[in-house]
């Protein structure tokens, strides 16, 4: 890794830090309509201050590119930056660069990044800590939040930081050539393997359900609604209410909102039914 | 007052500083609970909430800005009133869940009505290359939202503890209940948030492998973790090696062997 940062002269190997720590903000300024617009902006000026000293119009140009939509998952968002400041030096330095392809190739990256960021953050790195942690504080330790966060954040800094410069280094040939080899699909798709069984698993422990239903004559039960339940499928009404959700999601278009204002409905009616 | 203005103030730290020191997971219950025990002097239950929490909204996750709960406000008033009322874990679990969906509605409103305006005056300042501007917008928006929604923590706990109180005794059992059930089920909203972006036709008979795995064996995540990794790795190798055969062998034939590595590709994953 010490390799990866010395092969790039120093004075942009400075850039390219400040560059990282200013990707801390990214979401600073978030806003439904352009997400991390401003943060990706401000991220970024590091570099387009150094690559374009003396050029207000093409610094000005620079900025507004910078200022587009932006959304992915922080720990890999340095790789796209590092790599648009890398696209844009080429565009100084070359005639005739064509100055639509440094959004084309950040936004094709971003959807693919986030999936594999999401999956590999939110669904496993976070997920590991978080119960690592949620066994000590149980205990009563007092180490339980450092703990977690140590877990969750030197890796996902690691990664964030080597990330600049690996996407600086590398440039947009690179990930041309990475496309067409078709790895990024098979990244994306192992990525997708591993996010989905952990969803998988995480449905079953983390979305509970428990009935409270019994039927009694003369005191002894008769008929336990979730015994029975668990005879058919281990997990039955967890399963099914998240893939209906995911189906009024993703096939129905229902928001989020909906869906959760649906869960608490339901919850009460269940349990004024005495189901739950 | 002072209580209730230590609570905003770790509302600002955790759930502001998140956005702030981007991702790293400031605003999660384990760690917006114990915070909140040191700041009222109770550090011990903090953890102690902050852990039952943070198994509650273990589910809840954040893509793509969209979420189904906000934890972090949620965390740091429940917290706050269990350990005021002197009343323990239940109250904040009790608590959590609706304050955490009214602290989402209040986020998006903020998202929409003081950062959402200033979209285009960002494109504006950067049009002119007004570079301090931005700059200045960007933490000056940061600071305005999340004072708000401090303030929001600030108000609910200066003013809320009788209210709470009230609420707490008069609210009927079967609605408790009913919360905790919701408690429950609500995590399914943020699977299927993660299924959205992860699932397709080719792929998904791995979430039930994972569910299968958790549900009959009782394997904890972490194994599940590792054994996804394997699968994951060893099928990705295989690919990757089947795509670079077909590469050699399509050299020359051009747009001959893309066709074929699709075909293949679809044969793999049928």
């Amino acid at each position: 890794m010490s390799n990866l940062t010395k092969s790039i002269p120093v004075e942009e190997r400075s850039m390219l830090r400040k560059m990282f720590w200013r990707s801390f903000t990214l979401y600073a300024a978030v806003s439904p309509a352009k997400q991390g617009a401003s943060g990706f902006c401000y991220s970024l000026m590091p570099a387009i201050n150094r690559i374009y000293q003396g050029d207000e119009e093409g610094k000005q140009a620079a900025l507004v590119r910078s200022m587009s939509y932006f959304n992915t998952t922080i720990p890999l968002s340095t790789f796209i930056m590092g790599l648009v400041a890398s696209m844009e030096k080429e565009n100084k330095e070359k005639e005739g660069f064509d100055t639509n392809s440094i959004n084309a190739v950040k936004s094709s990256l971003m959807g693919p990044l986030a999936g594999i960021g999401d999956s590999i953050f939110w669904g496993v790195l976070r997920v590991i800590a978080a119960g690592i942690a949620v066994g000590l504080g149980t205990a009563g330790n007092v180490l339980a939040p450092v703990v977690f966060l140590l877990l969750f954040n030197v890796p996902a800094l690691l990664i964030k930081y080597y990330g600049t410069f690996l996407g600086y280094k590398l440039g947009s040939e690179y990930i041309q050539k990475v496309y067409a080899s078709g790895l990024m699909n098979i990244l994306t798709k192992a990525a997708g393997i591993v996010g989905l069984i952990m969803v998988g698993g995480m449905t079953a422990s983390m979305v509970t359900f428990r009935s409270a239903f019994e039927l009694k004559v003369k005191g002894q039960s008769v008929l336990n609604l979730q015994s029975m339940l668990d005879q058919i499928f281990v997990g039955l009404v967890p399963l099914s209410l998240t893939l209906l959700c995911y189906y009024l999601l993703k096939k129905k278009n229902v928001s989020i909102t909906v869906l959760i204002i649906g869960v608490i409905v339901l919850s009460i009616v269940l349990s004024l039914l005495g189901i739950a | 007052m002072l209580q209730a203005f230590l609570v905003a103030l770790a509302v600002l730290i955790c759930v502001g500083g998140a956005e702030l020191a981007g991702f790293t997971m400031l605003n999660r219950p384990i760690v917006v609970g114990p915070l909140v025990g040191l700041f009222l002097g109770d550090i011990h239950t903090g953890v102690i909430i902050g852990a039952a929490l943070e198994a509650v909204f273990m589910g809840v996750v954040n893509i793509g800005g969209a979420s189904a709960a906000e934890p972090g406000i949620a965390t740091a008033v429940g917290t706050a009133f269990a350990i005021m009322l002197g009343k323990g874990a239940e109250v904040a679990l009790t608590l959590a869940l609706p304050i955490g969906i009214l602290g989402l509605q209040i986020k998006t409103v903020l998202y929409i009505f003081i950062v959402g305006m200033f979209a285009k005056k960002f494109d504006q300042l950067a049009a002119h290359g007004e570079e301090r501007k931005i700059v200045l917008l960007h933490y000056g928006l940061w600071l305005i939202n999340w004072m708000l929604y401090s303030l929001v923590a600030f108000l609910g706990i200066l003013f809320g503890s009788d209210v709470i109180s009230a609420f707490l005794e008069a609210i009927p059992a079967v609605i408790m209940n009913g919360l905790t059930v919701c408690g429950g089920l609500l995590p399914a909203v943020g699977m299927a948030m993660l299924m959205k972006m992860l699932w397709d036709q080719k792929n998904c008979m791995f979430y039930f492998l994972g569910f299968v795995l958790a549900a009959y064996l009782n394997l904890p995540l972490i194994a599940l973790a590792v054994l996804g990794v394997i699968i994951a790795v060893s099928m990705g190798m295989n690919e990757y090696k089947m795509n670079q055969l077909v590469l050699q062998r399509g050299i020359g034939a051009g747009s001959i062997g893309e066709y074929q590595l699709d075909e293949e590709e679809e044969e793999f994953f049928a």
